[in-house]
């Protein structure tokens, strides 16, 4: 029993990781741009099928790929703020629907382009991590992806907290009139902004292509679940995200394990209503936003 | 253009170098080009070309055309002593019951069609009612579909999930050493029959089954925790139901990683060359599922009705590289058998090819003579059973290991099996 | 007066259309007219709840509610159907109330993803208990609405031009009472708040009441529409009112525009004509997301407003060229 709590953990911790990943770039959107990226789950998509292309089709190292996928998905963030985003600034509802419509572009490009079925991306290394107690391990890809979430989340933080261009997303995303007083370009924090969050999504999507299928729609479930995460945290604080992604993937992943998954599903859903009817700004959210 | 387009790289290609529009309607177009003209038998395809169900259309309508293009080339089929041609006409129904029926409206009403065949499912209730009133003949790959209100409805290729008890009682027979076994499918109309299905059936074969089926939902992506979880009680054999290959690839991973040793039994391994890869060639060795690739030499034995099933697979792969599954050739073997009832009767009419399919009882399923059976089960005899292949992994290839008979299993233990359909709450007079 | 009769000769001109419409169709444009009607009812009900500033992301599943307990309550209890519609309407003003005291404690964004979360959580429980709401494959063998007999002629319902008049008639008297809402006081108020919610609050305004009364008004015709698709459809199923319809809803409302009446029901007729029937008939049917996604794209960069902005353009162009003409003096009247 013991192993399978502790099997159980490792599972949630990993679980944990990407949402943060894809979480934390959907608050970020939102804290500086003001944007629901309805399309965050789609650039996750695409980070996976840049792993598919460059390394299973081209036959590019696996790292090499993820990075790859990494800077492309943020290229495609950097192309909606302009294109998107940008035009649509005094629109409340406008960026929302924007994104709609390129996730419904992105989805069906994907599918005439790489056909309905899932693809297959195998992992550069198979194996599994134990960590000295018998029926307790880790694949190491997922080792991967935990690594990843935190060594980016410790260098978006201190990029956030030392460098000037942090500085000035954080005060955009306090008060962007402010701010924009203050001599902050919008246009380049929303650029920022958008690159990094969009960046965030791609390589949480190019790291997990091997672990979960890497199919059109495999946006779909992910969007929902990172809304949740970044509704408990608080719109609008990373802090939040972080904390809610490792909250809401320990209950899902406990539940999943000892009940069943729609059960699960309903519990992630229950807690999220009860935080927010206790506090209708979640966690960490300081003011009412959107 | 045709030939082009087929070419699923080439189509990639031209698509990501900007021609999208273009490229995104000669691909769609396909269908419409490669058929014959003239004096044709139309056949109406029902199913999702788009969304998330897209996978158990699409690629079935791809083995139609094959299908057709061969038909039509050697002459066509032969109604009356008059050669007509054959065309598919699609409808995306997006796997949606109110798409289903303007789809339903249309294939029958505007295109004439003859025959309509569909995936079933959530989209056939509103199609039945459609089919009650105009007489039309529509097939399903799910017998759940069936109940005493849909007599013009057959379910003439697979009949999901009554042809998993070969693969256990093969298990049983084989290796007498396996005493316990856990299952897990996802929560769905595939997943929860195929449960009865399995239990009946390793409860016919003396095998115990150690903890309650675990049901996980559609939109699960991490599995880790659902094979911890199976794990956790040492079973002999691991059973993963009637899962979609999206969920056995990952669930073959994860009992990898998490260190089983045990067997396991499936309904499917679509791709299971990539769970080989993902895993390794002794993980997989030994795996029993019912799904046999068609280059299979046992399939040229002369009780098999499917048409060429080598050279079909070959054609398949292609034309289509990657998209061979079991709807891939589940559709034309439907058609092999709505062409044989035509001839015989002599028209396309559909009560009439209906009629010559049923007489004596029996017809020509894909995997040889068949009985149409059902009535205990689904409450009309609208379902083709006979008998059903074992497919084991052996050396990193699917096998044929045997043939084995539904209809005599059901002979021996139908009691069991309506037990358990009933406890499911999957028997036809549950099924509102 | 005079302002009066060209309102009244363009609504009988609207009404003899709709009546004449469905035999100018194909078979399956028919089914498509079926369910754009039912989906007028949704978008026009979706607005009133917009009109106090809240969107919500549960609409569809309210939608849901009714189709679900109009169908369990006629199937189960035998309650004749036309009654059972107007009871699982109620249920959904019900739970709609019943959820108003945890959702509205938020606003803004918290409400759009509370919406949401409520409505999944109620859809997941269709999904999980099979008994009584039929589990993932939901309800099978609904009730269909009863035929009707005037003189010589039965009118019966499973067929689809006489269910496009039936949805017809009750959508059209659903759209009255909506019309009728947003124009009280109530539906001033509801405005109030949306531009001056504080403000409204100070001149003792309840906000909480106002947008409870919103969200259960807008809930029972949801429901409304939810109840005819499943006495037509005779099935339903949880994927049915999943996040996928609800996104479309959306797009309509959105691309259609909120600031008139007729914005939503503008937007749901123009991208189903074009999604069901022009994509389908060029025959590009795996690629039709790309192009509504196009389409949705295109149209909020450079129609913002949305489809209703155009109405007055066109409506100003008419009227410019009628003057020019000089001597029709009747002209508008006669085009509508």
């Amino acid at each position: 029993m013991l192993e399978l709590l502790l099997q159980t953990g490792v599972n949630a911790v990993y679980a944990a990781s990407y949402m943060a990943l894809i979480a934390v770039g959907l608050v970020l959107i939102f804290g500086v741009m003001g944007v629901i990226n309805f399309a965050h789950g789609e650039l996750y998509m695409l980070g996976a099928y840049s792993v598919f292309f460059f390394y299973v089709e081209q036959g590019l190292n696996f790292f090499l790929a993820v990075a790859i996928g990494m800077v492309f998905v943020g290229a495609v963030g950097l192309l909606m703020e302009r294109a998107l985003f940008r035009p649509l600034r005094d629109n409340p509802l406008g960026g929302l629907i924007a994104s709609i419509g390129l996730l419904l572009c992105l989805q069906s490009a994907v599918t005439l382009g790489f056909g309905v079925r899932s693809k297959n991306v195998n992992p550069p290394i198979q194996k599994a991590v134990g960590f000295g107690i018998d029926g307790v391990s880790v694949p190491l890809q997922r080792l991967y992806v935990v690594i990843a979430a935190v060594a980016l989340l410790v260098a978006l933080w201190l990029f956030l907290k030392r460098s000037r261009f942090g500085w000035a997303l954080r005060a955009t995303a306090q008060d962007s009139e402010a701010a924009a007083l203050q001599g902050i370009s919008l246009n380049q924090t929303s650029r920022i902004a958008m690159f990094i969050g969009a960046g965030l999504a791609g390589v949480a999507g190019a790291l997990t292509a091997p672990i979960v299928p890497t199919e059109p729609l495999m946006g779909h479930g992910v969007i929902v679940t990172a809304f949740i995460i970044i509704i408990v945290g608080g719109i609008g604080s990373l802090e939040g995200a972080v904390v809610a992604a490792v909250l809401y993937a320990f209950v899902h992943t406990f539940v999943t394990t000892f009940f069943d998954g729609t059960v699960a599903d309903i519990t992630g859903l229950l807690l999220m209503l009860i935080v927010l009817v206790i506090k209708p700004t979640g966690l960490f959210g300081t003011k009412e936003r959107a | 253009m045709s030939e082009l387009f087929y070419k699923k790289g080439l189509n990639r290609r031209r698509f990501l170098q900007g021609t999208a529009v273009g490229a995104a309607m000669a691909a769609t177009s396909v269908p419409r080009k490669t058929f014959a003209q003239g004096e044709s038998v139309k056949i109406g395809f029902l199913a999702p070309l788009t969304g998330e169900v897209a996978a158990w259309g699409l690629p079935g309508l791809y083995g139609c055309e094959i299908w057709a293009e061969w038909v039509n080339a050697a002459g066509g089929i032969d109604i009356g002593g008059e050669k007509r041609m054959v065309e598919f006409v699609s409808y995306d129904n997006e796997y949606d019951p109110s798409k289903a029926r303007a789809g339903a409206q249309k294939l029958i009403n505007e295109d004439n069609v003859k025959f309509i065949m569909m995936l079933g499912g959530d989209t056939m209730p509103p199609v039945v009612d459609i089919s009650n009133r105009s007489g039309m003949l529509v097939s399903t790959l799910l017998p759940s579909d069936l109940t005493p209100d849909t007599p013009n409805l057959i379910a003439p290729c697979e009949v999901h999930p009554i042809y998993n008890v070969t693969g256990v009682e093969w298990l049983a027979e084989n290796h007498p050493d396996v005493k316990t076994a856990v299952i897990c499918a996802q929560d769905d109309a595939l997943g929860r029959p195929s449960v009865a299905t399995y239990l009946a059936a390793f409860e016919a074969a003396g095998i115990e089954v150690i903890s309650d089926p675990l049901f996980f939902d559609y939109s699960t992506t991490d599995f880790a925790p659902v094979m911890t979880s199976l794990m956790s009680n040492n079973p002999d054999v691991i059973c993963l139901d009637t899962s979609y290959a999206d969920f056995v690839h990952p669930l073959m991973e994860q009992a990898y990683l998490q260190g089983y040793e045990g067997k396991i039994i499936s309904c499917t391994a679509d791709f299971y060359e990539q769970i080989i890869e993902k895993t390794s060639q002794e993980f997989v060795e030994g795996m029993i599922f019912q799904f046999p690739d068609f280059d299979d030499e046992a399939l040229n034995q002369s009780q098999v009705n499917f048409q060429n099933p080598n050279d079909f697979y070959a054609e398949y792969a292609k034309r289509w590289p990657g998209e061979w599954g079991a709807v891939s050739w589940e559709y034309a073997s439907i058609m092999d058998l709505w062409r044989a009832g035509a001839e015989k009767a002599g028209s396309v009419e559909p009560q009439d090819v209906l009629a010559a399919m049923k007489e004596g009882g029996t017809g020509l399923h894909a995997f040889g003579e068949a009985q149409w059976w059902g009535e205990d089960l689904f409450g009309i005899n609208n379902a083709l059973v006979g008998d059903w292949p074992v497919v084991v992994i052996e050396g990193g290839k699917a096998k044929i290991k045997e043939f084995k008979s539904i209809p005599a299993w059901w002979d021996k233990h139908g009691d069991i099996l309506v037990k358990h359909m009933d406890a499911m709450g999957e028997m036809y007079y549950q099924r509102t | 007066m005079p302002n009066r009769l060209p309102l009244l000769l363009g609504a009988a001109a609207l009404a003899v259309a709709l009546i004449l419409l469905p035999h100018q169709l194909s078979f399956s444009q028919q089914e498509v007219l079926v369910f754009l009607v039912i989906n007028v009812l949704v978008v026009a009900s979706y607005r009133l709840l917009t009109l106090t500033g809240e969107w919500s992301l549960g609409h569809v599943v309210m939608v849901g509610v009714g189709a679900y307990a109009s169908a369990l309550i006629s199937k189960q209890f035998g309650v004749w159907v036309p009654l059972s519609m107007v009871l699982g309407a109620a249920v959904a003003g019900v739970v709609a109330f019943i959820l108003s005291f945890p959702l509205f404690r938020m606003k803004g964004f918290y409400f759009l993803i509370g919406s949401f979360a409520a409505g999944e959580v109620i859809r997941l429980c269709w999904k999980k208990f099979r008994y009584p709401f039929g589990g993932p494959k939901g309800l099978k063998s609904i009730p269909g609405f009863p035929d009707i007999t005037i003189g010589e002629t039965t009118f019966a319902f499973w067929n689809a031009v006489n269910f496009y008049y039936l949805a017809l008639i009750v959508v059209a008297v659903a759209l009255v009472f909506l019309y009728r809402i947003e124009k009280s006081r109530l539906g001033l108020t509801f405005h109030a708040l949306h531009w001056q919610d504080k403000l409204a609050e100070s001149v003792g305004v309840n906000a909480w009441r106002m947008r409870m009364t919103a969200f259960v008004a807008a809930s029972f015709f949801a429901g409304l529409a939810g109840a005819l698709q499943a006495h037509y459809l005779t099935t339903i199923n949880p994927t049915m009112f999943d996040v996928e319809p609800m996104v479309y809803v959306l797009i309509w409302v959105i691309v259609g525009g909120t600031a008139t009446f007729y914005g939503p029901i503008l937007g749901v007729v123009i991208l189903t004509v074009i999604n069901e029937i022009v994509l389908r008939e060029l025959g590009v049917d795996q690629a039709r997301p790309l192009f509504l996604g196009a389409i949705l794209i295109l149209s909020i960069l450079f129609l913002p407003k949305g489809l209703e902005s155009l109405v007055p353009k066109i409506g100003g162009l008419w009227k410019r060229r009628n003057k020019d003409d000089g001597n029709s003096p009747g002209g508008e009247t006669e085009k509508a």
